[in-house]
């Protein structure tokens, strides 16, 4: 090709840039408030940065854009062309200048230094932005899906989308190109002869479309348009589907409609559309993606994956598989009460035999969403070396357990509280090191990082050897607050439980590092909506030891099926030590103490039916379970214990957040649903409503 | 017949590629140094497509949008903005006085001509 | 009111206690007849029950509660209608209690007008507007709205703190 380079291009064209750039710092030295030098400025660098990224030299772009970032704060009033700023910036000007024309000689630590002069310069409003600007970009590239799917698009333009010389035959076109596509075109809206705008656009499709292509490649065909239209983009199941199914689901057509239209016995598409259920569009649109769909369906078996020794699996198809062992789970439960109550000893056996399978499946379908928590703990090493150049502190830090492994919802979900946690220790925990040294300690601190398994549980730590927590200003804290009476007794974990209080902050002067975001409450909330528990030890002049305790999945757990009134509730297996009846007589005697001798030792009960203010008849034989809680034991007293249950664990939503003393609910055998107990927040509860009580 | 398109940018490497990128794939390519010159070139001959950048002198990219759509002959003209990540609120702003899409920088070649393809046909 | 002007509104009309009410047909994604209800013990009246929709657990609200009517007896009509609503920012699906199920219909954009701040029994924050059927007034709710206040606000105390206000 005989055109100029245009990298070549750029370069020249950089040199006039700079000339720009730099007559405009100079004018405004003495007339820092004339905005057109001030554009002109901010001009040149939006050009360097956005044809130097263009044409390779990534270097000097990045920095043209923290330079940048400065002089959009100027332009829009929020920060003064001062002299310390223009001195800044032509120095910035030149580095600009070694960067494009002999990049091999410029210095990434004289970039990093210029920059944090001219946040220094710009004060506090720019420092966000021009930060931002040394940081590398996005990290690497997503991974292609190859399993096909099909997808069912409805497209719905704006009549006056074609205005703008957006092309909707065209883009149905690349929509073509993604796969196989069934379209069919709804003319619904389309107005009599007279009224038809010819530059509108009244038509809508429907398109269905089996694709390798991940479900964003779709919504990147209508990317321009599609703040402005209705686009509906769902995964339908490659299955032979009836025509009644697809119409409701499509919401074209209401259930009842189609159940009418059923009873009677006609051709259904027919009934619907002389009933005026769904036009007769419609229902050709629906009737099309039915055959599109029963020949992907006849298609999909002859796509056999290659022979391999593991194979990647989408993260998504694993949750879809959980969720049918969890139904599984619940169907055989249902087998089972019907086995229990049949004579017939074969369904006996084969029910048993489903038993088995089932809760192997189980296993093993939780063993294959297992990660190991490496991947968590290495992300934190760029966290640490970050904090501790901004902090001005030595930290090093250690890893161990790395192969121990954990749900991977759970590793994903402990990212956030992890990042506050190692946060508070660099920022609060550990000294500066003129201090360590003068307290006798390496100048460098220690964080570590620990994971280990223990029984059904795993157990991460997070340790540094830094000052540990000062008790005198908690407790000083806690009471100005209102958390602690003054003087009150408490125990090194009960005062250092406060800290996790909403509102809840010692630090005298609140950093950058970990004055904003979240706090420390939010990190409990976030451990305890795991089902695990967080513990404090610290010793002054030591460091702090932060330690979270956390079930092994978030999916599955054996529970013990109890009776309160009319309710069914769950109780985790793993907090069940032993279940007794209380007679009569015991009942009468405890009525105001509440407490129960279990072979010589006394132990405090909770009366459930009280707490759940049941009106229903009580057993007179009611039993109670003994729950361990950390070092606590407690009773729950129950009317009936029903059994073993296989619990799936289905979260409640942010409408029951305030309702702490259920940790999630489960569907049971017969269809109906149960609460899970939190046991820790239910012996809060019921202490908290003892109080009450006591008081009035 | 080849289309023709219209490049507006301020910045002469910016303009080339597009030249080169365009220009090979066998569209005729037109160049304006500015707004105000992309007016008037846009007057002055048939253009399939207008390519634009967003901060230029005297006129920049979003007003050239709306000059442009308020003649009858570029009512439907597809009008492509070349943007970068942090004028992402100006998007909106683009589509509402008439933009068609948008590239954001850096781009190769191939997404270019994607792009283009996109809105023009293949 | 987050309607756009010119597209006419498509509602699935329902009543309480003899009134119209409407939701947004986009929002709803099934209707069901009302069977086992686990009650949440100490929760908000107002969502005091879970049921279970094709093997997820839904929070049941009672709107009559909401609205300061009595709570709901079920009858042979009584319909659970299954709606998804942002909460948070997190799309939820939640099923609300209707005494009588009527129709999808199409609310012609002009007939719907803002609420009136005068005249209204119930509180305007639930409602996106009001929508002529026929002779009849339709109530258009606001259900992000409705779950979204506060967590112990009644209808009554917030009407009451509302007239303070004025």
């Amino acid at each position: 090709m005989n055109s100029p380079d245009p990298g070549e291009i750029f370069r020249t064209e950089a040199q006039e840039l700079l000339e720009q750039l730099e007559q405009a710092l100079l004018d405004l030295e003495t007339a820092p408030e004339d905005g057109e030098l001030i554009s002109s400025a901010f001009r040149a660098l939006h050009t360097l940065k956005g044809s130097g990224a263009m044409f390779g030299f990534d270097a000097a772009a990045r920095f043209a854009h923290g330079l940048e970032n400065a002089f959009d704060l100027v332009r829009k009033g929020k920060v003064a062309a001062s002299g310390a700023l223009i001195g800044v910036a032509l120095s910035a000007k030149d580095h600009l200048r070694l960067l494009i024309e002999r990049p091999e000689e410029a210095s990434s630590d004289e970039s990093a230094r210029i920059l944090a002069n001219l946040a220094k310069t710009i004060g506090a409003a720019g420092t966000a932005e021009t930060a931002a600007a040394t940081d590398e970009g996005a990290d690497g590239a997503t991974q292609g899906e190859t399993s096909s799917a099909t997808y069912r698009i409805q497209i719905r333009f704006p009549e006056d989308v074609m205005d703008n010389g957006t092309n909707p035959l065209l883009l149905i076109g690349e929509l073509q190109d993604l796969g196989t596509c069934t379209v069919s075109p709804l003319t619904e809206r389309v107005p009599p002869l007279d009224d038809i705008k010819p530059s509108a656009c009244y038509v809508g499709w429907d398109v269905v479309l089996t694709t390798e292509k991940p479900r964003s490649a779709i919504e990147e065909v209508f990317i321009f348009v599609l703040d402005d239209m209705d686009l509906r983009v769902e995964k339908v199941e490659e299955t032979s589907k009836r025509l009644g199914e697809i119409l409701v689901e499509r919401g074209d057509t209401p259930p009842d409609a189609v159940l009418t239209a059923l009873s009677n016995q006609q051709r259904l598409g027919e009934i619907l559309v002389k009933d005026g259920a769904a036009s007769k569009e419609r229902v050709a649109s629906a009737l099309a993606e039915q055959r599109h769909l029963t020949a992907a369906a006849a298609q999909a078996p002859q796509k056999a994956q290659p022979l391999q020794d593991s194979i990647k699996v989408p993260a998504e198809r694993l949750d879809n598989l959980m969720d049918r062992v969890g139904e599984l789970v619940i169907a055989q439960a249902r087998l089972r009460e019907i086995a229990t109550a049949s004579q017939d000893l074969a369904l006996k056996v084969v029910a048993e035999e489903i038993e088995r399978l089932a809760s192997e499946l189980r296993d093993n379908t939780m063993g294959i969403r297992m990660v190991p928590i490496g991947s968590l703990f290495g992300r934190f090493r760029r966290l640490v070396r970050d904090l501790s150049r901004e902090l001005g502190k030595k930290v090093q830090l250690f890893t161990s357990g790395e192969e121990t492994e954990l749900d991977k919802t759970m590793i994903e979900r402990l990212n956030d509280p992890m990042i506050h946690l190692i946060r508070n220790c660099i920022d609060h925990g550990l000294e500066r090191p003129d201090v360590r040294t003068q307290a006798g300690k390496l100048q460098e601190g220690r964080v570590e990082l620990s994971a280990v398994h223990s029984g059904a549980q795993v157990i991460i730590s997070i340790k540094d050897d830094g000052k540990g927590l000062d008790r005198t200003r908690i407790r000083a804290r806690a009471e100005e607050m209102g958390y602690l009476a003054p003087g009150a007794k408490v125990t090194d974990n009960e005062l250092f439980q406060v800290i996790f209080q909403p509102g809840f902050s010692t630090s005298r002067e609140v950093t950058n590092v970990s004055g904003r975001g979240v706090g420390m409450d939010v990190v409990k909330r976030t451990i305890e909506g795991l089902r695990g528990a967080i513990e404090i030890n610290s010793t002054e002049g030591h460091g702090t030891e932060i330690t979270l305790k956390l079930p092994l999945t978030l999916a599955i757990i054996d529970g013990l099926l109890v009776r309160v009134g009319l309710g069914r509730y769950v109780i985790p297996l793993s907090m069940v030590e032993e279940c007794v009846e209380l007679t009569p007589e015991q009942n009468l005697r405890a009525k105001n103490r509440n407490f129960l001798s279990i072979r010589g030792e006394l132990v405090p009960f909770l009366r459930l039916r009280d707490m759940f203010n049941v009106t229903a008849d009580a057993e007179p034989f009611p039993k109670v379970v003994i729950v361990s809680a950390g070092d606590l034991r407690v009773g729950l007293l129950v009317d009936q214990v029903i059994g073993d249950h296989q619990t799936v664990i289905k979260t409640l939503t942010k409408l029951h957040a305030d309702v702490e003393t259920f940790s999630g609910a489960t569907i049971l055998g017969d269809g109906s649903v149960a609460l899970i107990l939190d046991i820790d927040h239910l012996i809060d509860f019921g202490r908290a409503q003892e109080e009450r009580l006591k008081a009035s | 017949m080849a289309k023709t398109v219209l490049t507006v940018d301020d910045s002469a490497s910016m303009r080339q590629l597009v030249k080169l990128t365009l220009g090979g794939a066998g569209y005729t390519v037109v160049e304006a140094t500015d707004g105000a010159d992309g007016l008037d070139r846009a007057r002055s001959a048939a253009v399939d497509l207008v390519v634009t950048d967003l901060n230029m002198p005297r006129m920049d990219g979003i007003s050239l949008i709306k000059e442009l759509r308020k003649l009858p002959s570029y009512k439907g003209v597809p009008i492509l903005l070349l943007t970068t990540e942090s004028d992402d609120d100006r998007k909106k702003e683009a589509r509402a006085a008439g933009a068609t899409g948008w590239i954001t920088k850096p781009f190769n070649q191939d997404q270019l001509l994607g792009v283009v393809r996109k809105v023009l046909g293949s | 009111m987050r309607r756009e002007n010119g597209k006419d509104l498509e509602v699935l009309t329902f009543g309480l206690e003899g009134e119209v009410f409407a939701v947004e047909a986009e929002s709803v994604r099934e209707i069901l007849d009302l069977v086992s209800v686990t009650d949440v013990p100490n929760s908000r009246p107002f969502v005091s029950g879970l049921i279970n929709v094709r093997g997820k657990i839904v929070p049941l609200a009672d709107l009559h509660i909401r609205f300061g009517m009595a709570p709901f007896n079920q009858s042979v009509d009584t319909r659970v209608v299954v709606i998804e609503v942002p909460l948070a920012g997190e799309p939820t699906t939640v099923g609300i209690i209707a005494d009588k199920v009527f129709e999808v219909t199409n609310l012609i954009d002009a007939s719907i007008e803002e609420a009136p701040d005068i005249g209204l029994k119930w509180r305007r924050e639930f409602i996106s507007g009001i929508g002529k059927r026929a002779e009849d007034f339709v109530i258009v709710l606001d259900m992000e709205r409705i779950f979204a206040m506060g967590d112990t606000e009644t209808v009554a105390q917030a009407e009451a703190a509302a007239k303070n206000h004025s």
